[in-house]
Order: structure tokens, then sequence, then C-alpha cells
């Protein structure tokens, strides 16, 4: 598919990488000449300079024949008429990133009557996906299918926990919860694990069900954690923002802490139930005074990398429950290895959306719709959810007449609100959601899982 | 610097060669020439190391622009050795320095050979021997980019050092696919000239070896006396014509294919190239019309001779040894300019020149009004200053390489003309330089071992444009301290 991705900040280069490595046409447009050598010498795609906006520009990139244009520019403004622009010259779909809350509430309107088909807001995204966390701490990471119905949470082993050592097919005997292992992450390698795998220390194990189940199950491995009433969000900025209003509507007690005193001014003002702090978040004196030792959770969302991991770490050492870090440098795989537990990145968060949105894009002409699509691992296994088609060839087959690709596993089936762990004698209906769990394959379609 | 991710794409690169000498064997087997003991050794050798080396894929994959240019300097020695091996094994060509430097002058696309007589080597090496202009002109690594079906990320860095010219773009998102439009242009081409060659009544076996001395701007005839010896007006305008074409930046191809005919038009290194082309016509023209040729035959043996060293191919219809002076320099700052950037051909290209030229009117106008700033533009955009640094960079690279290796063949104590041109021939990928030894109608067979290793070598740095093959002798390239 012939994509032309305009603007190469960290988002852009984030989702130029997955699309690469999807096997797209890439073209990618930004104004700083290093900018496009750096991304052309690093990945395998056309490069040009210029304004993304430009029609002369847009025609070098192919526009007129392009199924696809990201517009991922600094400026939502610009953006915006990327999109335009390169609709008219004609390229068929149009994505813009557009992240000033100004304009957060004519989504709709973008859509409909500019005819923009996507609206990215990394910021935004990030929140939910945080909020999301905070509301079942117990996963270092929480994705949900099926509008949140099933979700896949990481929890890592510690060398206390109950599950150490223990083969994967005595795992339901033991806790009595209805779950299923899906991947496990050990040091580098990823494995889809089968009955008799064994769990060890240190591994980090993806886990579907249930949000009840999942909980059940933690609390039987003594990974549980209480739920989250006091939060300390460490810098106001887009992501502080959404955050603490989706935590303060549902009626947690906000503490933000912001340096730049006239945004505090402009934050007390949008946000009435919150508690806004003028102060450096990331001085440890600060933080003490503001007790840090008797929140639920810390969230360290500054600007600067460094500082979150910083902060971070210490809110870890004086025993904060949950600990959230925001990295934009997202390449780091190290910082799993210090004892951060959960790290989110705004421009994976956003990656991921578009990603799915592609192959939906590119599987339109079949028939099983990709649904939801996770990235799990540092990206190396995915989680995918399908709705199966009607008339489909292998509707009413049981899975051991079905010929299953290796390294691969049926997450769960979600029929009429019920959840189902696929054994040997079950089998797919049309209108169930499917959760594939897949290492180092791209799944476009329901037909993929099979060999 | 990682060794294995070097050694695992050298050896993926002698395992295609291996798969190319199988068309001079069979050739071999179709003229029953006894040599295919030789090719099939050869092609044994190769398999070995290139399996041995990529027995295993490294598991660090990391290429970076240091492996890049390392890979594609190593591949253009190790294949040149290599492809030395069937002539010396066959006992075509008894020495084996001689026949490392006619592999690398075939390789190169430089076409010096050190055979005196040409015509009694077996079919099959004479096949090989033009083949390897063919394989050398758009580049082997570029080949192996077209054909394998999903390229590294990091393969930029190898296409960029085997291409010539001073900024290397892609034709299409895909450095794949845009190796195979390469390919795909340069075989129809060529298949287009031995269908006109053959039509002109020239047998199969001559009309291809032709082609690929033509495609890859390479110069290797298989007749004692090149091109002369047909003596055929027809056959000289169609490889005159053709050595032109394969001039031309493939870039234009592309373009023209894609129907944009006015964008290709208004290339100005096209326009200039074709104007320093009719400017040398015209003055060899007249030069030769004054010592008693005919209109005709003095546009004839011009306009031939004059694609001939400009495109680098070194094809010669005459002995042009003989001509008036004027003619002979003339001929000689051809071979200084060469091609265009992105074709086969060798020479340090006319895009260089042009963006030379225009920067040095720029810092008159800069003497003159101190304050003043002006971009260097070509083609109506703005050449960036690193680019016009690293032209005039390369220039002056190209004059000292130039005379250091003139002073090592100067050794040989022959006259200044030839030890000059012979560097000068092998450095810009042309082929024959001037005066009697190594003219048009001599060799290079009487130059020492000596001088014929340091030729060899500026073959190479000529071909891979200097920086590659200057690499590889920097304790830079080596040393941890640089990493």
């Amino acid at each position: 598919m012939n994509i032309i991705i305009v603007g190469q900040g960290k988002f852009g280069t984030t989702i130029t990488k997955q699309l690469v490595a999807e096997g797209h046409d890439v073209a990618v447009i930004d104004l700083k000449r290093e900018k496009v050598v750096s991304v052309v010498d690093a990945y395998d795609v056309m490069g040009i300079c210029g304004n993304g906006a430009s029609c002369e520009v847009l025609e070098e990139a192919g526009a007129a024949k392009a199924k696809l244009i990201i517009a991922a520019t600094n400026s939502d403004e610009l953006n915006i008429l990327v999109c335009l622009t390169a609709n008219k010259m004609g390229t068929e779909h149009t994505i813009a990133r557009v992240r000033n809350p100004d304009y957060a509430n004519q989504h709709q309107f973008l859509r409909n009557e500019l005819g923009i088909n996507m609206i990215v807001n990394p910021e935004f995204e990030t929140a939910n996906e945080i909020s999301r966390i905070i509301r079942f701490p117990s996963a270092a990471h929480l994705d949900s299918f099926a509008r949140g119905k099933v979700e896949i949470a990481s929890i890592r082993i510690h060398s206390d926990n109950p599950l150490c050592d223990i083969p994967v097919y005595d795992l339901r005997k033991k806790t009595k919860a209805k779950v299923l292992i899906c991947a496990v992450q050990r040091n580098d390698d990823v494995f889809i694990p089968s009955g008799d795998f064994v769990l060890k220390f240190d591994d980090v194990i993806n886990i579907t069900g249930t949000r009840s189940e999942l909980a059940s199950f933690m609390r039987q491995c003594g990974v549980y954690k209480h739920k989250v009433k006091n939060v300390m969000i460490i810098g106001g900025g887009r992501i502080g923002y959404y955050l603490a209003k989706q935590l303060s509507d549902t009626g947690r007690n906000i503490k933000l802490i912001e340096h730049n005193e006239s945004r505090c001014y402009n934050l007390s003002d949008i946000l009435p139930d919150v508690t806004v702090i003028c102060g450096d978040g990331t001085d440890q004196d600060i933080l003490d005074e503001q007790r840090l030792e008797n929140q639920d959770a810390l969230i360290a969302l500054t600007g600067i990398d460094e500082e979150n991991i910083i902060v971070s770490m210490y809110a870890e050492s004086k025993g904060v429950n949950k600990v959230i870090t925001k990295v934009n440098r997202h390449s780091y795989s190290i910082l799993n290895d210090i004892g951060l537990e959960t790290i989110v990145s705004p421009q994976i968060v956003a990656g991921n959306l578009v990603t799915r949105y592609v192959r939906a894009l590119q599987n339109s002409a079949y028939h099983a719709q990709i649904q939801t699509l996770h990235k799990l691992v540092n990206g190396k296994v995915e989680a995918a959810e399908f709705i199966v088609p009607e008339n489909a060839s292998y509707i009413d087959i049981p899975f051991k007449d079905l010929n299953l690709r290796s390294s691969l596993l049926i997450g769960c089936i979600m029929r009429n609100g019920k959840i189902i762990f696929p054994g040997g004698n079950d089998v797919m209906k049309a209108g169930d959601s499917v959760i594939v769990v897949t290492a180092n394959r791209i799944l476009e379609d329901l037909h993929d899982i099979f060999e | 610097m990682n060794y294995k991710i070097i050694s695992y794409n050298i050896g993926r690169i002698l395992l295609v060669e291996a798969a190319l000498l199988i068309l001079p064997a069979i050739v071999s087997i179709i003229y029953a020439d006894g040599v295919l003991a030789s090719f099939a050794v050869t092609i044994a050798a190769l398999t070995v190391t290139g399996l041995l080396a990529t027995k295993k894929k490294p598991s660090n994959k990391s290429l970076y622009a240091k492996e890049g240019y390392i890979i594609v300097a190593l591949t253009w020695v190790l294949m040149s050795l290599f492809g030395a091996l069937p002539f010396y094994l066959s006992g075509g060509i008894p020495n084996f320095i001689d026949a490392f430097f006619e592999t690398v002058s075939g390789f190169t696309t430089t076409g010096s050979t050190i055979l005196s007589n040409i015509e009694v080597l077996p079919k099959s090496l004479l096949f090989w021997r033009s083949f390897t202009h063919w394989i050398g002109g758009m580049g082997i690594l570029v080949f192996v980019i077209a054909i394998m079906p999903k390229t590294e990320n990091s393969s930029m860095h190898v296409m960029r050092a085997e291409v010539p010219g001073p900024t290397v773009g892609k034709l299409v998102s895909k450095l794949g696919a845009s190796a195979r439009i390469l390919y795909g242009i340069y075989c129809g081409l060529s298949i287009i000239q031995v269908i006109l060659l053959l039509a002109g009544g020239m047998p199969l076996f001559d009309s291809i070896c032709t082609t690929f001395g033509t495609a890859g701007t390479g110069g290797f005839g298989i007749l004692n006396n090149s091109i002369e010896g047909y003596n055929s007006l027809y056959a000289e305008m169609v490889i005159g014509v053709f050595m032109l074409i394969f001039g031309i930046n493939f870039n234009l191809y592309y373009l023209l294919l894609m129907r944009q005919f006015k964008q290709a038009l208004k290339s100005e290194e096209l326009r200039c190239y074709l104007g320093i082309v009719a400017g040398a016509v015209i003055i060899i023209s007249v030069s030769l019309i004054t010592r008693n040729y005919t209109i005709g035959s003095a546009f004839r043996y011009a306009f031939f001779q004059v694609a001939s060293i400009i495109t680098t191919t070194g094809f010669s219809s005459v002995d042009f040894g003989t001509w008036p002076i004027i003619a002979q320099l003339v001929l000689l700052f051809l071979m200084f300019v060469g091609a265009c950037a992105g074709s086969t051909g060798g020479g340090i290209k006319v895009s260089r020149l042009m963006i030379l030229v225009k920067s040095g009117m720029r810092d008159i106008k800069k003497a003159i009004n101190p304050r003043s700033i002006e971009t260097v533009k070509v083609d109506r955009q703005a050449v960036e200053e690193p680019v016009v640094k690293s032209v005039s960079v390369f220039f002056a690279t190209y004059i000292i390489v130039l005379a250091i290796s003139s002073a090592f063949v100067a050794l040989d104590g022959r006259d200044l003309t030839t030890t000059l041109t012979s560097v000068v021939s092998c450095l810009g990928n042309i082929g024959p330089g001037l005066g009697s030894v190594v003219g048009p109608a001599g060799n290079f067979s009487s130059l020492s071992m000596l001088s014929k290793i340091v030729l060899s070598f500026d073959m190479l740095a000529g071909r891979l444009e200097l920086i590659p093959m200057l690499m590889i002798f920097t304790p830079y390239a080596w040393s941890r301290k640089y990493n």
C-alpha cells in the first residue's frame, strides 16, 4: 500500500518504522533535510524534503496514487491542511494528528464535514491507557478487547510468587480462576506457552480473562494491588490535563504538580476538582512535602524522560503502590530491568492505533476485519481481535480438526457476552469475536491463523 | 565493527557470483572449448566460501555506513580475485596478477587489457570477460538488492557506496523495487542493442559480447582491433548511440517510462552532457578534416570516439593515437569528464563538474562582493553546501590519487604520455590511454607487476568513487578507536 507520512518527529518515525516493517511502500516528507536523510538511512522509504501541505511536494510524493496519508507534523492546523490538500489530489484515506484540547470536541466535525478519516490524539489516547491501568492497578499493563469485556494484563513474576516453577497446565487447578497465559517474556525472548511450559522467576506473563477473573487470579497469586484512590500526577501538559480530568471524573483525589505558574492557574480553572500544586515536581523536597508516601499512585508525565524515570524510582523506593512512567524514547529496553513496571509511551500507543487502521484498510476487501490490535512485549507479540464473518470456511469446525499455525494461540472467544477458552472440541461461530495472540507474525485476517 | 554481518553479506554475493559463472560455463559446453573444468573449480570454490560465510545468520544485524562501505570495497576485491580464477586455471592468462588485472578491468568496466592477442582466447573466457562488464556496470550489490525479496532497512548504505554520483536518490519508496527497475531498464536496453546489432549482420556471440561491453560502458572487444575489426558503419553508429544512452542517468529512463517527458528532457546534466559531446565532436571533426579526412569519415570517427571516451567505454574504431594533438587533448579532457551520475559510466561525472564550475563562479562573485550569498543550483534546485563541499573534496582526492599512482607507474621509466594516461584511463574506467604503449592499438601487458597492481587499485577506486577503496587502507576503518 502506498502511504505518505508527513512530519518525522517522534510520532512520525514510530509509525514509519511500524509501517515499513509491515511491508508498505512509504514516502516520508519533512521540512528538515537532516531528518529526512536519517530516516531514509534507517528505513527503506523514499524521502522528500519540503512542506507537506504544498501541492508540489505532495505530487512528488505521489499523493495522486497514494492510498493513505498520515499528517504528523507538530502543528494541528498544518496537519488538517495536509489531509485536505492530499485528499483533493486523490489520496484515498487521511489521518491527521490533532492534539490541541480546543479541537477535542470537534473530531466528529473534522471527520464528517472535512472528510478526514481518522483523528489521532496521542496524548488523549495515552491518558486513556493510563486511566485504564489505574482502574486495574495489579497489572503492569492492561489492554482491552471486545469493548472492555476481555482484557490482557501483564504481570512480572517475583521470586515469592506461587506461580514460580510450575507448568502452565497446573495453573488453573492452583488458582481456580478462568484465565489463560498467552505470552511469556523471558529476558529478550518471547514464548507462546504450551501446557508443559514452566514459569520461572522474573518472567513477564500476559494473561487474558475478564476483569473480575483477572482480579481473582491476582489475589490468589498475591500480586493484587488495592484500588487507587489518591493519585499524584507530575507534569500538567496535555496528557496530565486529560488524565486528571478522566480520573477526577471517576471520583479520585488528584494532586497535579506543575512547574509553570500561569499554566497552574489555567489548569485550576479548567479542572475545578483537582488540587493543582505549583512547584517543581521532580524536586524531592516538594514530593515529600506533598506527602508522596500517602499516595496510591504516582504518574510521571514531565516532558523529560530522565526526570520521569528518576521520580518514578524515588516513588517506588517510597513504597507508592502503583508507579507509571511516561517515556518518549521507548527504544531503551533496559527500563523494565531497573524496576519500573509500567511504562507508557504516547508514540507507541498512537502508533498501534494507526497500524490497526492501516491493516483494516488493507483487508477491507476480505471479510474478517481486525477490531482491536495490541502489541505486547516491546512489539514482539501481537494480540488481535477479529469478528468471525458469516459464511467463512472455518465456521463450525472443531479446533482439533483445524490446522493452526505454531507459535500462535487463540486467547479466547467471546460469544453473546460469554467468554470461552477454547479446547479441541470448541468451534468458531459467525459473529464471535476471537482474540488471537501471535509472536513474530503479522495477522491481517482470520485466515492467516491456519497453515 | 560488525565483522559477522560483513562476512555474511560478502558470502552471499560470492554465491551470486557462483551462479553468474554458470552462464560462461554453459557457453563453454556449447562451444566445447575445453575450459569447462576451470569454471567448475571456480564455481565450487565460490560456493564453498560463500556457504561457509553465510552458514550462520548473524544475530547482531546492525549495519551502518562504515560496514556498508567496507562490504562494497571488499566485495569488489574478492569478486575480482575469484573472477580471475577461470583465466588463470585454464592457462588463458598464465600470470595471476595479469588475470586479476584483466578481471578488475572487467568488473570496473574499464576495458584495459593485458592481452596482445585476444582472438586466441577460448570463447567461454571471452564471454566471461565481457560478461564481467555487464555485471559491474550496474553493480553486483544493486543486483543482489534487486533479487532479494525483502531488503533490510540499512541496505541504503550499501547502495550509496556502489551507485556513482554526488547524491543517490531512489526511484520508488522501496529500495528493492528501485533496484529492480534499474536492472529492468538495463536489461531492456541491452536486449534492444543485441537485436539491432544482429539486424546489422553481426554474429550472435559477437553481438552479445559487444553489447555487454557497451551496456557496462566497459570496452572489452573480442577482436584484436576492437570495433574497427567489423569495419561496419552501421555497427559503429548503433554502438556509438548506445554508448551515449548507457552514459545517461538511468533515473531519466524511469521518468520516460512514467511518461514525464518534459521533466526528463529538462535535466540540466543531460543537456550539459549532450552539449559537451556535440562540442567535442565538432572540434575533433574539424581537426580531422584538416588532416585530409572526408567530412563523412571525420564525423564518423569523431562521433564514435567521443561517445566511447566520454562514456568511459573505450571501444576504438580507429587508432586515435595518430590523430592531431588537439583531438587527442580533447579526448584526454573527456576522460576526466566521464558520463552522467547514476549511469554505468565512470570518470568524475558531468554533474560533479557542473557543481564544481558553478561553485567556482560563485566564489569569483563572492570575491568581488564578499557579502553576497548565493546557492549553487542544479535543475533549478539548490545543491546543499555539504554536497558542494564533497564535490570539491572528491575532485581534489581524484587528482591526488592520480598523482600518487602516476608516481608508482613512473618507476617503469616510460614516457610522460604513457605514464599519465594509463593512470587517467584506469582511474576513469576508460580503457585505452594515449601513446603507443597503452593507446588504442597497444595494451598494458608490458607494464611492471607493481604498475598493474597500482592500476588495479585505481580501477576499483574509480569505479567505487574513491571513498570505499581509500577507506580500507586507512586506520580509521579498522581501529576500535574510530568506531
